[in-house]
Order: C-alpha cells, then structure tokens, then sequence
C-alpha cells in the first residue's frame, strides 16, 4: 500500500508520496536567486530558515513558470533528505491509499523521477520521486559575477 | 544593512561594507555590476543615469554595484537573517542569505567576498600577454 497526494499544475495531475509532506500551505512568498536553475529558481522563508523552492512546471513542462514573488494557490512543503523544498503547486487534492497492484508503468512520461501512474479522479496521474527529480537538477557551482 | 528596492528584486548589502553611494556617472573606475542581469534587463534609472553602491568587493577592491531603485538604510534583526539552502549555496556564491523584513517581503543579502571587479585580472594574466 502506498499513500499518494495528488496535486496539479495547471492541467497535469501529479502525485507525491504522503511521507515526504511536512506541510501543506496556502501561496507562497519567495525570492529569486540570479543565477538559480528553472527547476529551483529561489528561495522562501519557512520556520525560521531559508528552504529552496521547486518549480514543478519547469520540470513537466505544464503550466506557466513560476514568477517571484508570488506562488501558486498551495505549497507543499517537502522533506527531501536533510533539506525542505517549497513546491507551490495549483491545487491539492484529498490524499489516498492505493494498492502496489494499482500503480502502473509511466507510460505518458518515462524521466526517472517518474515512477508509475495511477488514476486519480479519473485523470491519469504520474507519481513522481522527488529527490530523483531534484538530484537530476540540481544546480551546478556557478562563478561569482565579475 | 543598505537597502537597494530593485523592481526585479530586492538585494542589501551589510553598511559596514559600504564605501559610499554616489550617482552612476561619477564611477569611472571600472563598469559597474548589475547582479540581477540573470533575471532581467537593468531597469530604466532615469536621465541621471541611477546610483551605484560602492562596496569593498574581494581582496578589499572597491566594486560598484547598480542600484536601480530606491535606497535606504535600517537594522535588521539577525533572527531575520537566513542563510541559503545547501542545495543553492553553490551556485549562488554572490548570495549569502535572505533577508525577512515585518511585512513578509524577503531581499537578497549578497556575498561580497565573492564580489570582483570586471577589471581584476587574473594572477600572471600581465606576464602572458597576447600575441597577436
């Protein structure tokens, strides 16, 4: 058994597994940083500390990129080994337990972060590992200006 | 902390580091950065051509940094300081935290340390020099 929460941006429907969600938040407020990647573009404050903010758009190509300051309508609030990303996503649907059995193949998308697809209100849902997607992007040591 | 309300985003500087703030056309000692060039073109600054920050950048050199916007200068609480993420302080060694100001905006507090000036020259740079 695995419990799934399912989130869109824009039309596309993804799932995170519930293990990795500290929180679930309303928008969020965040800054960018000059010479961040698409995929991590900023940074927010959250309890007291700075945490790196994940624009899911970037990487599924779906909905419009993120643009600072403000977020999307809810922010998941991911634990992603030692550090917390900030995924401001459109909407955030009720969290569900599926069955192994249930959780297919990615066939839409075949990127390693995506791990199979369910059927979530009768939308194709891709589950998606995070800490793949995010060491896959993470950014690279930039120079400093000059 | 010197404060710089740059519409695409805004970026302090401790004061301490602060040599003095002057208008951009009387810097002639070398170009002035723009740090936020990434995220977009440097805003319109007006016919007197905007200010610089000039702050003492690595090795103690003097670097000029655009301020395109407004300027001001208040205390900052240290609890209001946030040192980046691991996961970007490498790629972001200009930035060395954000800052959290009452009304929930956040300002970028930059490394100066990692500041050069684009006429720093690399060491032994003058000893080969070109050929052609």
């Amino acid at each position: 058994m695995r419990s799934l929460v399912p989130i869109t941006i824009d039309t596309t429907w993804v799932a995170v597994d519930m293990g990795t969600v500290r929180e679930i938040g309303g928008p969020l407020t965040w800054i960018a940083l000059p010479t961040a990647s698409a995929v991590l573009p900023g940074v927010a404050a959250w309890r007291g500390r700075a945490i790196a903010v994940a624009d899911l758009a970037a990487v599924l190509g779906a909905g419009e990129r993120l643009t600072s300051p403000t977020g999307r309508f809810r922010t998941l609030y991911l634990q992603h080994g030692s550090s917390t990303l900030a995924v401001p996503v459109d909407a955030v649907r009720e969290p569900l337990i599926v069955g192994d059995d249930e959780v297919r193949p990615a066939r839409v998308r075949t990127e390693a972060f995506c791990t199979g697809e369910v059927d979530v209100e009768g939308h194709t849902t891709l589950v998606v590992d995070l800490s793949v997607l995010l060491d896959s992007h993470r950014p690279a040591v930039a120079s400093a200006p000059h | 902390m010197v404060h710089v309300r740059d519409p695409r985003v805004q970026w302090s500087v401790r004061a301490s580091s602060v040599v003095r703030i002057i208008p951009a056309a009387e810097w002639r000692a070398s170009p002035a950065l723009d740090l936020l060039s990434a995220l977009a073109p440097t805003p319109r600054t007006g016919p007197r051509g905007g200010r610089v920050v000039v702050v003492r950048g690595a090795g103690g050199r003097e670097v000029a940094l655009i301020a395109a916007g407004a300027i001001d200068v208040g205390d900052v609480d240290a609890a209001n300081v946030l040192a980046l993420p691991e996961v970007l302080a490498d790629s972001s060694p200009h930035v060395a935290a954000i800052i959290t100001a009452h009304d929930a905006s956040l300002s970028l507090l930059l490394e100066l340390t990692a500041l050069t000036s684009p006429v720093d020259t690399v060491v032994g740079e003058e000893l080969c020099p070109s050929r052609s």
